[in-house]
């Protein structure tokens, strides 16, 4: 089962449900599709399939790389409850894609139980690298995110997945008292599961963070795949603070969490560890 | 005649420290906060504890164990265990006990439970001897936080009445955890216990260590 007919399936029936208590004004909310493939054409990276529909657009800037850069754009300014954004990425094979967001995503605050969905598929095929480096998600107070991500490699194709995520705006001191987040991530390569990683948060996340996190405000998952995965280790864990781990699950699979004060501080040590990875810079979005 | 055997029995049996799994040489990422300062004493080990059994792998392997229970075939299901564990140490935490536990079982009780790691073999072993679900994953999390009280005594140090306090205040919540798991939905995992998950990763560069984990 995809990622969107997982989460489709679920929110019909706590529709059902939440509607059962109390009849509530469903307000017309932000619809977002997505599609986007790639092939190979005189040995660069260029865009197969494109679709896109509703408040989901993606803009590809003209960087002369080999590789496919994919910049995702929310024209609807953020997620909030009873929106759905759906995106699908396949990398063909032998292409190398990268996918990134213009701005960082902004969950706001709810209004009624329903949550906002982000539900994204992700295919590489023989010999694809695919790069899922998007910037921060920041959880505001009252944000309902439920967000499926998956992702189906085929045996030699390469893997770099980061997910960023904030938890609220801490330099002006505010608290998240009711939030509810759910995320999951699966990673599958010939259809078994490579990796896997469930978040799922509700009420007073900062009362929460400040004991299983350390007061952490933001933090990050990144997860490796590729042959040279055991051969990065040594150079990452010298490049990690004391709240920041890495393990080599497997000898082509490497994973890391990241904690950190904030999300400028999280960048300090994220945006050198990606760069190392890459062999390169980051999308230029990333710098501006 | 034989007599049934109360199943409270075969369970504080496989879950006793003396069962030969071998738990007492892991210490699931606690040296590493130990060694950090993290956890200094009978509270902060209490809380380290708690918030594992709660957030981490304590909740996740009780909803892997039940679902283990339920399962005809529990291969699909510890390939996902493999796959969520947050580092390499935890891996071999799981595979080893679970080769343990199911030698020690298989050879007691002649049940095959080869290959799975220790939360689905303990699973696949209750569902084949016909025990009950909540009270084994119950004593499972009782097992789970024994021995770490005893990593915590062993390095803190703390005396052995705080631990068997810290053990006593936990069980409530071995139990209730045991019944929110039952069904065994796996959409239901969670894996928050942050700073333990990094612990765990950072153990593996630890110059100076006691345990396997």
């Amino acid at each position: 089962m995809s990622a969107e007919t997982m989460v489709a399936q679920e929110m019909s029936l706590s529709h059902l449900s939440s509607s059962a208590d109390a009849p509530h004004v469903v307000q017309p909310r932000a619809r977002g599709r997505l599609r986007v493939s790639s092939k190979l054409r005189d040995g660069r990276s260029v865009i197969d399939e494109l679709h896109q529909a509703g408040s989901f657009k993606v803009v590809f800037p003209n960087t002369s790389r080999q590789t496919l850069e994919a910049v995702t754009v929310n024209t609807a300014g953020g997620i909030t409850g009873g929106d759905r954004f759906n995106a699908t990425f396949e990398a063909g094979a032998d292409t190398q894609v990268t996918v990134t967001t213009q701005a960082a995503e902004r969950a706001y605050r709810a209004v009624g139980p329903v949550a906002g969905s982000l539900c994204t598929d992700i295919a590489v095929q023989a010999g694809a690298e695919f790069a899922w480096l998007p910037q921060e998600t920041i959880l505001f107070d009252g944000a309902r995110l439920k967000r499926r991500m998956q992702i189906d490699l085929v045996a030699d194709a390469g893997l770099l997945f980061v997910e960023p995520l904030v938890f609220g705006r801490t330099a002006r001191g505010e608290a998240l008292t009711d939030v509810m987040f759910d995320d999951a991530v699966s990673i599958r390569r010939a259809g078994v599961p490579l990796f896997e990683d469930a978040v799922r948060l509700t009420g007073d996340l900062t009362a929460q963070m400040a004991r299983r996190a350390g007061g952490a405000g933001a933090l990050a998952t990144l997860v490796y795949v590729g042959k040279d995965a055991e051969h990065h280790l040594g150079r990452l864990r010298e490049m990690l603070t004391l709240t920041a781990g890495a393990s080599l699950l497997a000898p082509d699979i490497l994973h890391l969490r990241l904690l950190a004060p904030d999300s400028f501080i999280l960048r300090q040590t994220l945006v050198p560890v990606l760069e190392h990875l890459r062999a390169g810079p980051l999308p230029r979005v990333w710098r501006i | 005649m034989v007599m049934p055997i109360d199943p409270a029995l075969t369970l504080s049996q496989w879950f006793s420290p003396a069962y030969p799994v071998g738990a007492f040489a892991y210490s699931h990422g606690l040296e590493q906060a130990i060694a950090d300062g993290d956890v200094e004493g009978p509270t902060s080990l209490h809380q380290w504890i708690a918030d594992v059994v709660h957030h981490g792998s304590g909740r996740n392997d009780a909803l892997f164990l039940a679902a283990a229970y339920h399962a005809d075939d529990p291969a699909p299901l510890d390939a996902r265990l493999r796959a969520f564990v947050a580092s390499k140490e935890r891996l071999m935490e799981a595979d080893l006990l679970g080769v343990a536990f199911a030698d020690i079982t298989a050879s007691v009780t002649g049940h095959d439970l080869g290959g799975l790691t220790y939360p689905v073999a303990a699973g696949r072993a209750a569902r084949l001897a016909g025990l009950p679900l909540p009270l084994t994953s119950a004593m499972f999390l009782q097992a789970f936080v024994t021995s770490l009280v005893s990593v915590g005594q062993r390095l803190i140090p703390i005396g052995q009445t705080d631990g068997q306090k810290i053990i006593a205040a936990l069980a409530p919540e071995c139990a209730a955890i045991a019944q929110d798991t039952q069904t065994g939905d796996l959409d239901q995992l969670s894996s928050t216990a942050f700073l333990s998950d990094i612990a765990a990763m950072r153990h593996e560069t630890l110059t100076s260590r006691v345990f396997r984990t």
